[in-house]
């Protein structure tokens, strides 16, 4: 798993238009999305061993959790540009 | 050995490494070669680094319309890979609307079907497509990894 993105760039320009133009600075969300992280983890283990307890077949919640986490992980270095007569959108993960 | 000799060629031919960066590549490669014991040894026993930063790492998509519109996505491999193994944990009453979704928008795939090992070989096999479509108005479609 990479280091999560830290800053998120996005455009939306329209010719002659209002433009949007945001440097987000993801990094600053990292304490909050860790603090989020752990209390969905002691959920999810909970849930799943309710569920494993129960005998439910399906019970990888906190595995689930786990891999989206990693898939946040892995979207640094996405680059989405999109041109067009009448709007630009630009979206680039960093 | 041969394999990985024609690979790193291959990859020189198509313009995705350097003059530079093949003939470490095969520097190593015979290193490895040197330091394997005998027929029973590893084919390749170097230091994999070369070879793992020689592999394309994006999965590009360029649409370049004949009216001016273009699109490129750029798409870290991982992340896809991540998406794919992400499809195998999706709860099996969500999974069956995706699919069912899916069905209803043309495309019948059947995720469930995916196996974690089928995974792997198709970023293996992504890594090395290569789709080019030139339309009569101009328009122009690449995806490629790199």
């Amino acid at each position: 798993m990479n280091v999560p993105p830290a800053i998120l760039h996005l455009v939306v320009a329209r010719p002659g238009g209002h433009s949007v133009r945001l440097w987000l600075p993801l990094f600053l969300l990292w304490p909050l999305a860790l603090a989020l992280g752990v209390v969905a983890l002691l959920i999810t283990i909970i849930v799943d061993v309710v569920l494993l307890l129960l005998g439910r077949r399906y019970c990888r919640y906190t595995v689930l959790l786990a891999r989206m986490c990693a898939l946040f992980g892995e979207t640094r270095g996405m680059d989405i540009r999109i041109n067009s007569e009448q709007e630009t959108f630009n979206l680039t993960v960093y | 050995m041969a394999e990985d000799r024609s690979r790193i060629l291959s990859l020189l031919a198509a313009g995705k490494i350097t003059a530079d960066e093949a003939e470490r590549l095969l520097d190593a490669l015979d290193t490895g070669a040197g330091a394997a014991a005998g027929p029973a040894g590893p084919a390749f026993t170097g230091d994999p680094s070369p070879l793992v930063a020689a592999l394309p790492k994006y999965l590009y998509v360029q649409v370049n319309g004949s009216t001016g519109d273009n699109v490129h996505v750029k798409v870290p491999i991982a992340l896809v890979r991540s998406g794919l193994k992400l499809t195998s944990l999706i709860p099996p009453l969500a999974m069956d609307q995706i699919n069912k979704s899916l069905s209803e928008h043309g495309m019948s795939v059947d995720f469930t079907n995916l196996k974690p090992e089928d995974i792997d070989e198709l970023i293996e096999g992504l890594r090395e497509m290569e789709v080019n479509v030139d339309s009569k108005d101009g328009d122009v479609v690449r995806v490629y990894c790199a």
